[in-house]
């Protein structure tokens, strides 16, 4: 293990590497990433692994389509051996309610304003695209050919692979025991594998955010809350698009190799670190989605597994640097959505941390927000 | 073929069945699998492997290993080796993963 290092990132997900990954590119010399199990292993790997542009802030559209603009090109520009496995079959985000329709007029006018070809439709057109959507207790939707989803363990693991090409030092099986702040800025971290002296630390740690900020000794103004999700069987390709709705608590996609992963919210889940399955989400989420997709009564389940949303007040991450304690970042609290951020994650952190201006105006999404009471609430998240 | 005597295990066959094996009219017993019936008609090759298609055959024979899918009565990826024939069954050979909009 390296003594010394510019920046350590605490977290090996898509965002820890993401942000190795463009640190090197703008030519800082030792970056660092810790993971305390494997790469992908926390929240990256156990998502839903979608990503839309069909936020109801304009903050959240453009980081997406910041994201979603990188995956395009990412086998090549990170110079991939395998195949991130982009597809962009859309997202179909059905209403049940009237005021869910209402909100959609609001998103789709937002999403059209910022260059998002997202647009409303009404049932029968929602049918052209899912021909076995059961329409009953529905009202609208909305469609947005350029959403889809990605393998995040290739995806992870190309930002990791070009990240070590570019001499990033990836540590995994690596935990962090303890930052050292004296005099109120960074000046080290301890593992269980040695100890690294740097001024630049980055809580990159998803779920775990909490652990680490209290390590410099803040109370950050979030929360890990446990989803639940299952895949099915491969069967043959019946479903272009995601399908998904906030009211129905739902989300439902069939990846390239014919396998259906879905997943779904619980109100009750209490706010702690489990990763645990349980019998109850099995039952919600069957009952719930062979509603709404009847053909799916048919499929067989393979398995369920469960992750952690790193919950923030108003669903948006937190970025950029710390009023409390120099040298200490935070690129945390997606609220579910971390992984399809992961590309916009990576280059907006990078400019934070080497001062330079960000391509997004992220000091909106500053850990300040919360003190000043400036939250700009996402109203569209299952 | 049919193990008719066995020195340890008595088989009491019950009555004669008929299903159709794509399309073929063939006979079984009722109280076997779908997988059994099969066999026993010889019929050796269940489905075929995704990438290379190359023949599979009867192998873990209590429905875990996913080589014996095949559509019974139109559903897809019905594992014959747990699956009790019936009268009147039709059986047919899955092409691919299974289309379950049929």
């Amino acid at each position: 293990m390296i003594k010394t290092a510019d920046v350590v990132i605490i977290g090996g997900g898509i965002s820890g590497c993401a942000i190795a990954y463009n640190l090197l590119k703008k030519g800082v010399k030792d970056v660092v990433v810790i993971e305390k199990a494997y790469l992908a292993s926390g929240a990256t790997g156990r998502c839903g692994a979608g990503i839309r542009q069909q936020w109801g802030t304009e903050m959240n559209c453009r980081i997406s389509k910041l994201s979603s603009d990188f995956f395009e090109n990412a086998n090549e520009e990170l110079d991939y051996d395998g195949d991130i496995e982009f597809k962009q079959g859309g997202y179909l985000i059905v209403s049940s309610t009237e005021k869910e329709h209402e909100q959609f007029k609001k998103n789709v006018t937002l999403q059209n304003s910022l260059g998002i070809q997202s647009k409303l439709l009404n049932l029968d057109e929602a049918r052209e695209i899912v021909p076995f959507l059961n329409t009953e207790g529905l009202i609208s939707a909305t469609f947005h050919q350029k959403d889809g989803h990605l393998n995040p363990f290739h995806t992870t693991q190309a930002f990791a692979n070009a990240a070590k090409r570019l001499g990033a030092h990836i540590y995994t099986y690596t935990e962090v025991m303890d930052i050292i702040v004296e005099g109120g800025r960074i000046v080290g971290v301890k593992t269980n594998k040695g100890d690294i002296s740097t001024n630049i630390v980055v809580n990159a740690a998803g779920g775990y955010s909490q652990l680490i900020g209290n390590m410099v000794g803040l109370e950050l103004p979030v929360f890990s809350e446990r989803h639940q999700i299952l895949v099915t069987e491969p069967v043959e390709p019946v479903l272009g698009p995601m399908v998904m709705s906030f009211s129905l608590n739902l989300y439902c996609q069939q990846v390239p190799h014919g396998s259906i992963i879905m997943g779904r919210g619980d109100e009750g889940e209490p706010r702690d670190l489990r990763i645990t399955s349980g019998w109850h989400f099995l039952e919600e989420m069957t009952k719930t989605i062979t509603k709404v997709l009847p053909p799916l009564k048919d499929v067989r389940l393979l398995r369920q597994w469960a992750g952690l949303y790193n919950m923030t007040p108003d669903r948006q991450p937190i970025y950029g640097p710390v009023d409390e304690v120099e040298g200490f970042y935070l690129a945390i609290g997606y609220s579910g959505h971390g992984f399809m951020f992961g590309p916009a994650t990576g280059l907006l952190m990078a400019e934070s941390i080497l001062g330079e201006e960000t391509t997004l105006p992220i000091d909106m999404l500053h850990l300040n927000r919360f003190k000043k009471g400036e939250l700009i609430f996402e109203p569209s998240v299952v | 073929m049919r193990i008719e005597e066995h020195p340890i295990v008595g088989f009491q066959r019950g009555k004669s069945l008929q299903f159709k094996f794509n399309g073929q009219p063939l006979n079984g017993y009722e109280g076997e699998t779908i997988a059994a019936a099969l066999h026993a008609a010889g019929i050796k090759v269940l489905s075929h492997s995704h990438e290379k298609h190359r023949p599979r055959g009867f192998y873990c024979a209590i429905g875990n290993c996913s080589s014996c899918l095949m559509v019974v009565n139109g559903e897809p990826n019905v594992r014959i080796c747990v699956e009790m024939l019936q009268e009147g069954m039709e059986i047919s050979t899955q092409i691919g993963k299974g289309d379950i909009l049929r």
